[in-house]
């Protein structure tokens, strides 16, 4: 080995042993309040706070448990010093009686220490979960458009784990392996100093040889973790896409690259059995090496009369009971950051402000008449306040819709549609110009008493798991079986849902994947239809739905459309021909509106459009 | 246990290495108590040699245990691979029909959870067993030897901890599975509420929405409390029933040296024997419930790896003879396991270069009639011919390099676009992937992302629109030059513009070879030549789409209602603003 190479191992190691100063100079910083993540901490801490009687009775059992795992090699040393050595038979059973209170006492504390910190863990947890979950509710649309699902949902879940982990097993570990180490360090110490220093000398061997390995072993048991995730995500994908690759052939190819990914998972797997094969016999042999020690220093002193043969047989006793935390505590800097990790992602989701709150003193407007209007509207997705040229969405839209009205919104994908949906319901605010309700300007209206009054029916119908029932009520929970069932009946879907296995109460099963597109559409209906909205929105299905259902959708459209104003995002011709008033959008613009006998009659764009479709239809 | 036969040599040198760490192990407490009566004899210099021997012994086992433990491993890892070679290779080979009673889930369960007990119990568990079970024996064999009372004595607490140890692991494995299902509940609980969030908002359901999330975090948190109650529960138990026997021989034994009958030695080797098995005692026990889940998920695995592919080519089969595409159906049911027929008696004759569209509505049987025609099912009655074959005569792999699928949910791989569309041809040229992606009308799009066809899509890539996905699949299908072109639904999700761009594209791609269209709009239907009519499984009617309208009242009804009029109005102002465009 050249003397570079030296040089570069050592740097090596001596960058893993940082790391343990790392971690004990950030628990420092902590509790001094330094680090920024002093805050978290103590909103954390904050977190348990309604739990301290349990988390105080948690530390008290973790304080006897600790103690009572250190008494039996002193009780068996003393044992052999005060009954057997000297013949003393009372003495001898005083010890034994305190050997089995010790024992009971350590399983009474075990049992109660487990179930404490589980219980404490898992409560602070579930709370946390809830406010996460309130908080991500509380965001406006934009946030969602913005953040992606699989990240909110695995702040939710993944990183409330992480946090657990640490809460229970690292503050768990830190308190109770310390508290043994220096609990054994001491009777040690206090039994015999001179044997309890001669043992420590192979302290300092197995404390290094444990973190090395720790650091070590992260980054491959990180690998092997990767590694299997990559097999399983394989296998995932190529089993859900089986169709595509039987029907074309490709069998083979599949096969080999699970085979690559198989390989490599054993690979890094075989590190670790390395790793672990050069571990656990080096700690067996440090252990053996320490009782040799014991016995040859201690043995002469026993022989020279300086010290019991009791304190022996406890010193050999002790050296396993010391191994072990030094083993735990070097386990707990991934812990750390793997929580602390999680804990900044956790934080900067809880930092980031609802964006769109009530303004103060916003009115409830009562029962809505239901008219619309847009004053000079001007909207863009941009997050920048002055979005560029063709940034726009809707430029200067104005519009006005009476009470009762059905508007169809007729344009090409991108035309504005959707967005010109999405400000009559609030979910977002315009830049320019108003949006403004029975004359009142959304901005000063509060969010929920207008969104109690909306209907709105999404082209996919998303449904929500749980039964028939429980989605068409979704809107009015309070509302009675009848009325469900007449909302049921009205958008006419009673023959479908009669004809499911459980009838109204069928569960519906995750975003509604028991039901076909149609019967979705249809369940949407009614659940719009119950709430009894003053305006509805409604983005018109195009998916394909066969003959049957097609017929029953027009008509419960038709239904769900009577006496209340109506926002539709068109597609069937039947609904335009229907509607009071047809938009056609364009490039964000209105480029045309009126009913549909008044725009065929003045010629343009849609009566060009409608002979064209007429002319081809009848071919 | 046939996955060990290959590393037999290697098991065996593992067990011996296993049983020969195990004996230095057992033999260290031996010696303690040998240095204890040294020092009780005051024989100073016999002290040194026994400690040399510890360490002798201990360096010894090392060795052994390093050894030992490579082997093991190696062997273990060695059989994960061997089984889930197997099991994939395996489940590449089973038919669609398996695949359809079968959730994907449940599979990946196989491959993962299964396979990592079957491979946890024959790397470790084994090993385990015999080790542990070993030096309990070898231990007990000296305490016996010492004195057969106080081992005895000693000895009671073991078949306990044992015992209760295998029931502890017995009950907690599924009370924690059941955690981890409570938990995928409560993810898929907020995965709703995040995609629903529009719906949530809309009917202002916030508050609802709280309370159901918060019902699964309480589900979570009951079974959890369960779980934590059995380890609060098991494990001081555990722990404590070896404290027991220790405290008997402190009692008994201790009696016995006073009087004479033990020596201070033997009494201290005891003690450190009792205090060394209270591992493997427990371990013993934990190696036990491994075997036992090891054996429910071997028989779960093997459920499948026997199972006989039913789809395979016969023996030495012949390539699929050369020919233009023609398809004959001859008498076909087919029924898929429990249900009701998806086919009956169908005849069906289309010549090589024909188009035909499919139409009927849903269930009614389209999907499986072109599944039939690639062999990714066989008919329960009558026979399929291509080029005059019968399919099930040749090469199934010759057959499907003929036949190329455009089916509805276009599913595309985690790779990049060109991989994707290449996916049936991996030599092909970067030209021939940009030609197909051209005809497929993908073209465009594809160059406006950054990437370009570099772009990743799939699981962990960029998320492609419907009608891009549909597009993307086009090309792949295009690119396989296949003789039989299936397009299932295929257009459903492209918008009115680019329907159109892929209309005028198909025509040409059609051209020189059988193409079927699973079609739901006129427009597509107006691609075809001849139309079949499908309803429950039958040929209604078949003929052209004017002689359809004019004949078959049930086709008029779906032409009218269900192959929808309403994009057409879109489309026709899409085509206009491309007009304005220009």
């Amino acid at each position: 080995m050249s003397s570079s190479e030296r040089e570069r191992e050592a740097a090596a190691s001596d960058n893993k042993l940082r790391n343990v100063f790392l971690l004990f100079a950030a628990l420092w910083r902590l509790v001094r309040g330094e680090d920024q993540r002093g805050r978290k901490v103590r909103w954390m801490i904050g977190l348990l706070r309604p739990y301290r009687g349990r988390i105080a009775l948690m530390f008290v059992a973790l304080l006897i448990e600790t103690a009572a795992g250190l008494a039996p090699p002193y009780l068996a040393g003393q044992a052999i010093d005060a009954g057997i050595e000297t013949g003393n038979l009372s003495a001898l059973d005083l010890t034994v009686v305190a050997f089995v209170v010790a024992a009971l006492l350590y399983a009474v504390g075990t049992y109660a220490e487990t179930y404490l910190v589980g219980w404490v863990g898992t409560r602070a947890l579930q709370d946390l979960r809830e406010r996460l979950f309130a908080h991500i509710q509380s965001m406006s649309i934009g946030f969602f458009t913005r953040r992606s699902p699989g990240v909110l949902i695995s702040r939710m879940t993944n990183d409330v784990e992480a946090l657990n982990q640490l809460v229970t097993d690292g503050v768990v570990t830190m308190f109770s392996s310390t508290l043994t180490l220096v609990g054994v360090i001491v009777i040690m110490l206090v039994l015999d100093v001179q044997l309890a220093l001669v043992t420590f000398v192979t302290l300092p061997l197995l404390a290094i040889t444990s973190v090395i390995f720790r650091i070590v072993s992260a980054g491959t048991y990180r690998a092997t973790r990767e590694r299997i995730a990559a097999v399983t995500s394989y296998l995932q994908e190529t089993l859900s896409g089986v169709r595509v690759v039987r029907s074309f052939g490709q069998e083979p190819r599949h096969e080999e690259v699970m085979t690559d990914l198989n390989e490599q998972n054993r690979a890094v797997n075989m590190k670790t059995v390395y790793l672990n094969a050069s571990y656990f016999p080096a700690v067996e042999l440090l252990a053996a090496i320490g009782t040799a020690v014991i016995l040859v220093y201690g043995g002469s002193q026993a022989i020279d009369n300086t010290i019991k043969i009791g304190v022996i047989v406890a010193f050999v006793g002790y050296l396993t009971t010391f191994f072990e935390p030094i083993q735990q505590l070097s386990q707990l800097y991934t812990t750390y950051q793997q929580g602390m990790a999680a804990l900044d992602k956790i934080f900067d989701l809880l930092d980031t402000k609802p964006d769109m709150v009530d303004a103060p003193g916003a009115i409830d407007p009562g029962t809505l008449e239901g008219e619309i209007e847009l004053d000079g509207v001007w909207f863009s997705y941009s997050e920048d306040p002055e979005p560029g040229e063709g940034e726009w969405a809707l430029e200067g839209v104005d519009l006005h819709v009476p009470p009762g009205q059905t508007l169809a919104l007729v344009g090409s994908t991108g035309a504005g549609k959707s967005t010109f949906a999405k400000l009559v319901a609030r979910f977002y605010d315009p830049q320019k110009g108003t949006v403004l309700v029975d004359g009142h300007d959304l901005r000063g209206v509060q969010q929920r008493a207008l969104r109690r009054q909306l209907g709105i029916v999404p082209q996919e119908g998303f449904l929500f798991s749980g039964s028939v029932r429980e989605n068409v009520a979704f809107g009015r929970p309070e509302a009675s079986l009848e009325e469900i069932e007449a909302a049921v009946a009205t958008v006419g879907a009673t023959e479908f849902v009669a004809a499911l296995p459980e009838g109204i109460e069928t569960e519906v099963g995750e975003r509604g994947v028991q039901l076909s597109a149609g019967q979705r559409q249809l369940v949407a209906f009614a659940r719009a239809l119950l709430a009894e909205p003053r305006i509805l929105i409604l983005d018109e299905a195009t998916s394909n739905v066969d003959v049957r259902t097609e017929k029953t959708i027009e008509k419960g459209l038709e239904r769900l459309l009577q006496g209340r104003t109506a926002i539709v995002i068109a597609h069937r011709l039947s609904t335009i021909r229907r509607a009071g008033k047809i938009v056609v959008l364009e490039g964000g613009r209105i480029a045309e509106q009126g009913t549909h006998d008044e725009l065929i009659a003045a010629g343009g764009h849609y009566a060009r459009l409608y002979g064209a479709w007429a002319d081809s239809s009848a071919a | 246990m046939g996955y060990l036969r290959p590393y037999r040599v290697q098991l065996w040198g593992s067990l011996v290495f296993a049983w020969a760490a195990m004996g230095m192990t057992v033999l260290i407490p031996w010696l303690v108590g040998q240095a204890v009566n040294a020092i009780r004899a005051h024989e100073k210099p016999g002290l040194l040699p026994l400690a040399l021997a510890i360490v002798g012994a201990s360096i010894l086992r090392l060795g052994l245990t390093v050894v030992r433990r490579l082997v093991a491993g190696k062997v273990s890892l060695a059989v994960e691979f061997d089984l889930r070679q197997q099991f994939y290779a395996h489940l590449q080979k089973l038919d669609l029909g398996f695949f359809d009673g079968q959730q994907t889930g449940q599979l990946m369960s196989r491959a993962t959870v299964d396979l990592s007990a079957i491979r946890f119990f024959l790397g470790y568990g084994l090993i385990f067993i015999t080790q542990n079970l070993l030096t309990i024996v070898l231990a007990g064999a000296v305490m016996i030897a010492i004195n057969p009372l106080l081992a005895l004595i000693a000895l009671i607490p073991a078949p306990f901890v044992v015992y209760t140890a295998s029931r502890y692991n017995k009950v907690s494995r599924p009370a924690l599975q059941e955690v981890q299902q409570r938990i995928a509940e409560l993810t898929a609980e907020a995965e709703e509420n995040v995609s629903g969030i529009r719906i949530v908002k809309a009917f202002a359901r916030e508050e609802h929405q709280l309370h159901r999330f918060q019902r699964a975090v309480s589900r979570v948190f009951e079974q959890s409390i369960y779980s934590t109650r059995l380890a609060a529960t098991f494990s001081p138990l555990i722990g404590l029933l070896p404290q027991i026997g220790i405290a008997l021989i402190l009692l008994v034994g201790g009696r016995e040296v006073i009087n004479g009958s033990l020596s201070l030695g033997n009494f201290t080797a005891f003690y450190t024997y009792l205090v060394m098995l209270a591992g493997p005692m427990r371990m013993l026990g934990v190696a036990m419930g491994m075997a036992q889940r090891a054996i429910a998920s071997g028989n779960r695995m093997f459920e499948i790896i026997d199972r006989e592919p039913a789809i395979q080519s016969p023996p030495r089969a012949p390539a699929l003879p050369a020919g233009g595409g023609e398809v004959r159906l001859q008498g076909v049911s087919l029924s898929y396991a429990g249900s009701a027929p998806a086919l009956s008696d169908v005849d069906l004759h289309v010549e090589a270069g024909r188009t035909v569209a499919l139409v009927g509505p849903s269930g009614a049987g389209k999907t499986s009639l072109v599944g039939l025609i690639a062999r990714l099912y066989d008919p329960t009655e009558g026979t399929v011919l291509v080029d005059g074959a019968d399919i099930r005569q040749v090469d199934v792999g010759s057959l499907r390099a003929e036949v190329a699928f455009v089916a509805d949910d276009s599913f595309l791989f985690t790779a990049n676009i060109a991989e994707n569309i290449a996916y049936a041809r991996q030599d092909a040229s970067r030209e021939e992937i940009e030609a197909a992606a051209r005809r497929a009308q993908a073209d465009g799009f594809i160059q406006d992302f950054p990437d370009g066809y570099e772009t990743r899509v799939g699981e962990r890539g960029l998320t492609l629109s419907g009608g891009q996905r549909q597009r993307v699949a086009i090309a792949r299908a295009l690119l396989a030059d296949p003789r039989i072109l299936i397009l299932d639904d295929a257009t459903s999700s492209v918008d009115a513009t680019t329907e159109e761009a892929i209309k005028s594209g198909l025509g040409e791609v059609m051209a020189g070879r059988t193409t079927f269209i699973i079609a739901h709009r006129l427009s597509t239907v107006s691609l075809a030549d001849e139309v079949v009519v499908i309803d429950g499984g039958r040929i209604v009617d078949r003929g052209s789409h004017k002689e359809l309208l004019e004949g078959c009242g049930f086709y008029r009804e779906i032409a009218e209602h269900g192959l929808a009029d309403s994009v057409f109005l879109q489309r026709d102002l899409e085509g206009r603003e491309e007009m304005a465009r220009l």
